[in-house]
This record gives structure tokens, sequence and C-alpha cells, in this order.
């Protein structure tokens, strides 16, 4: 298990719920003689019966003060008492980079969409049978969320009472979830993130987490494209000792028809005996990697340097 | 003890799927050839997002021309057992890639063999899981 140095005074500090917000509920969670996180009292779902709780409900916030009530307001994380997320994960390759990894093989995106996105992603799909594919991310931006929950890199999940990080080794790509009670920004002074703004709750060793104020993007390649009003639910845990799972909801009403629910599984690696490590990402730290698109719409290389100076990739520059 | 499972039989079907593309379209490859090229190791940029081995080739006119095949970056060729030390500059090797359309020497690497001991190199291997228990 992951141990952090501060147990002090000032971390019994910090768990002092937030005024005026929802108060976790800690009575009863002590288990005695165990270190573990009390049970879960969010009921144990199949992925039919996740679908069926997106569709019954409106909305992101919906779902997420629905889950908050049936976990009566969540419980108390304690620092002696913390989830064993320690260790290196990545996302395996079930359906490729498919958001959806039950999507079956070759098969179309697993999303209910509504007409106009679907056409959209018609156009795309076809574009792709061609060779005409750019990705947003080519030119080193983030992923961005939800599409975050895909990429196939390392990731690492720090959790502790008050914040939990959840960490993706491609550009260095941290999404901070905050468990102290606090609430989402107030509306008027919401603008569009990458990996927008995260609040959650415990519910034992599950970790629910509601997240909007995100940027519109695409899901992954020859997928559709999401929103700015896109927002997620997610409840994340350990599924066996090696398995994180995150079951994902997905609403978006511009782009989908009905919440789009998805189950992603992060597998924990062999770390080499301690020589596989999460490094510093800079992704515009080699020219040969820079490349853009095309007139008609493709992707190409810059031109290389294979004489040994790799220089920095230049930014701006279009052909 | 760690005990390491490989689980390939997934990776293997999802790696034609995502190739070297995690950062940018692989369009510009020609995935129906493929180039097989004895080399000198020239350099290998381990860098994110993908890596570059740069290998020298010797023309049948003697013309040394420098080759770049790009695989994914220094934490995913780790996990393919691919490390800094294998491939020092004036390593001999034979390198096989899927070749850029625009005829440009550059590729999609594939595999290679060293052939100072036969030892195989497969960068793709890297996102197969490696299961720690």
């Amino acid at each position: 298990m992951r141990r952090w140095p501060v147990r002090t005074a000032l971390a019994l500090l910090l768990a002092v719920p937030v005024a005026g917000c929802s108060a976790p509920n800690t009575a009863g969670e002590k288990a005695a003689g165990s270190h573990a996180p009390p049970a879960s009292r969010i009921a144990a779902r199949s992925k039919d019966q996740n679908r069926e709780l997106g569709r019954q409900h409106k909305s992101a916030a919906d779902l997420f003060e629905a889950l908050r009530q049936e976990a009566k307001n969540g419980t108390t994380l304690e620092w002696d008492r913390l989830p064993d997320w320690s260790g290196i994960y990545t996302r395996p390759l079930k359906a490729g980079l498919a958001f959806d990894p039950d999507t079956p093989p070759g098969g179309r995106p697993t999303a209910r969409l509504t007409p106009e996105y679907e056409k959209k992603l018609t156009a795309r799909i076809e574009g792709v049978k061609k060779g005409i594919e750019w990705d947003p991310i080519s030119t080193c931006a983030p992923p961005g969320m939800p599409r975050w929950l895909t990429e196939p890199f390392l990731r690492e999940f720090i959790v502790t009472p008050k914040q939990t990080w959840l960490i993706n080794e491609m550009v260095n790509d941290i999404r901070r979830v905050y468990t102290d009670g606090r609430a989402h920004i107030p509306e008027e002074d919401r603008y569009p993130l990458y990996n927008g703004d995260s609040i959650g709750f415990w519910d034992g060793d599950h970790l629910v987490i509601h997240t909007n104020q995100l940027q519109a993007g695409i899901y992954q390649r020859a997928h559709p494209d999401y929103s700015e009003q896109v927002e997620t639910v997610e409840i994340w845990h350990k599924g066996d000792p090696t398995t994180l799972l995150a079951d994902v909801w997905v609403y978006d009403p511009p782009a989908l028809a009905e919440p789009w629910y998805v189950q992603q599984a992060y597998k924990k690696v062999d770390e080499q005996g301690g020589n596989l490590r999460i490094r510093y990402w800079n992704c515009g730290e080699n020219q040969n990697n820079s490349v853009y698109q095309t007139k008609d719409g493709t992707t190409q290389f810059h031109d290389f340097t294979f004489d040994g100076a790799r220089g920095a990739q230049p930014r701006g520059e279009r052909k | 003890m760690t005990r390491v499972v490989v689980t390939t039989v997934v990776a293997v079907l999802a790696l034609a799927a995502v190739r070297v593309g995690a950062h940018h379209s692989s369009a510009m490859f020609d995935d129906k050839k493929t180039v097989t090229l004895d080399g000198v190791v020239k350099e290998f940029q381990l860098t994110n997002p993908h890596s570059w081995l740069l290998v020298d080739v010797k023309g049948k006119n003697g013309k040394v021309v420098t080759w770049g095949f790009e695989a994914e970056g220094p934490s995913t060729l780790a996990r393919a057992g691919i490390r800094p030390s294998d491939l020092r500059a004036g390593t001999k090797l034979r390198i096989s890639g899927h070749p850029m359309k625009d005829g440009r020497p550059a590729a999609m690497w594939l595999d290679a063999v060293r052939l100072s001991d036969g030892k195989k190199f497969d960068p793709r291997a890297g996102f197969a899981v490696q299961e720690s228990k």
C-alpha cells in the first residue's frame, strides 16, 4: 500500500468537510481490526443494469446525486485505511483503442448517437478507410477527457483522503479528483478544460466521480465527436488485486441519443524489478515526430533530421 | 516474488489496430509493403511520443543512406524488453518495417534481429500486458 508521509494534525484538519457541503457518513464505518476501507453501499450492478441506470437519469449531475444518496453521502477515507491502488497500470488493448472495450472486433463504436453525430461518424470512418485521418493529439495536445480513459500507456493512481490523482504517463496527464466535499466551480465561472473539473466521494473502496467543464473532442480515431456539453460519472474500484475497474457513464445531449455506458479496465503491469518507471513526457522533443495535416486531410511527417540533431519540434509550422 | 503472466492473445489481436499510431495516423506508411534492410545503428533516439532507431544502410552503389525506423516511446519499448544497451551505435542488425509511401528513407519499425547474437526485437510487443501478481 502506498503510504504518504503526512500523518499529521494538518492532515486531520484537512479531513474536515468543507462547510456547507454534504458531509460523508462516518457512522459504522470502522470494522474492528481491519485496515481495509468499509464496504460500498452502492449496489453491485451488471453492465446491463448500469446501462439502464444511466437511462434513468437525465444528466450526469442527476446520476451523481442519485449515487451519493444511495451511498448515504459516502464515507470518510482515512490515511490508515486507504484502498491499495499502488503500482503501475495500463489499459489492455481488448478492442484496440476503442472507447468501449466490449466493441466487437472491427465493429462500429457502440454509442447510440444523435442523427447529426451519426452522420459525422460515418463520414469520419469513410475517410479513415481512405487514409484521410487526422488526430488532434498529433500536435501534442493532451487527449482530454473522456478520451483520457482510452490511451494505452502507463498509469498511476495516487489516493489520499482529500484528493485522488489519476495519472496517465502520456503528456504527464493528471486528473485531480477532489473528495473533500467541495462543489464544482460556479456555473458562471466555468470554461472548457481538457480534463474538466472533477469532484467525487468515496463509498467504501469505491470512488465516485462527476466531471464537467470539458472541451469538445473525439473519443478516438474512427470514433464519434463529443461536444462541450459532455459530462461523465465514473465509479472506480479494484475488481481484483491487479485490476482497477471504472464504470463510466457519458452524457452529451447534442451527440448521444442516450448515455453511453462503458466499463474500462486497467491492469497492473510487471515493473521489471523496479526498472519500469514513469518518466517526464515531452511530446515535442524530437523533430522526427513532427507531423502536419495535408490539404486532403491526411497526416504527413515534416522533414526528418536523421543527421543526429533531433532538434525541437517546430511549432505552428504547417505545410 | 513477482510472477509474470504474459497475456498476448488479446494484445496480438489488437496490435494491428494500434500499430505505432497512438500519436498520429499511420497513413503515411504503406502497410502493404515491408522493407528488410541490413545496416548499422547510427543512433537510438529514445523519445516521446515515438522513438526512432536510425540505421545506416549501404546501398549497392556503396553510398550510405540513414534510415529512420519509428516505434513507440521509451516505456513501451521497455515493456517490449528493448533497452538502450541493446542497440548501441555500431550494432549490426537486420531490420524490417512498413516504408513511407512517399519514398523517404523511413519506416514503421516492425521487428529486428541483432546480427551478432540473433537476438530479436519486436517493438510492438510492449503493448502486451505483462501482468504483475
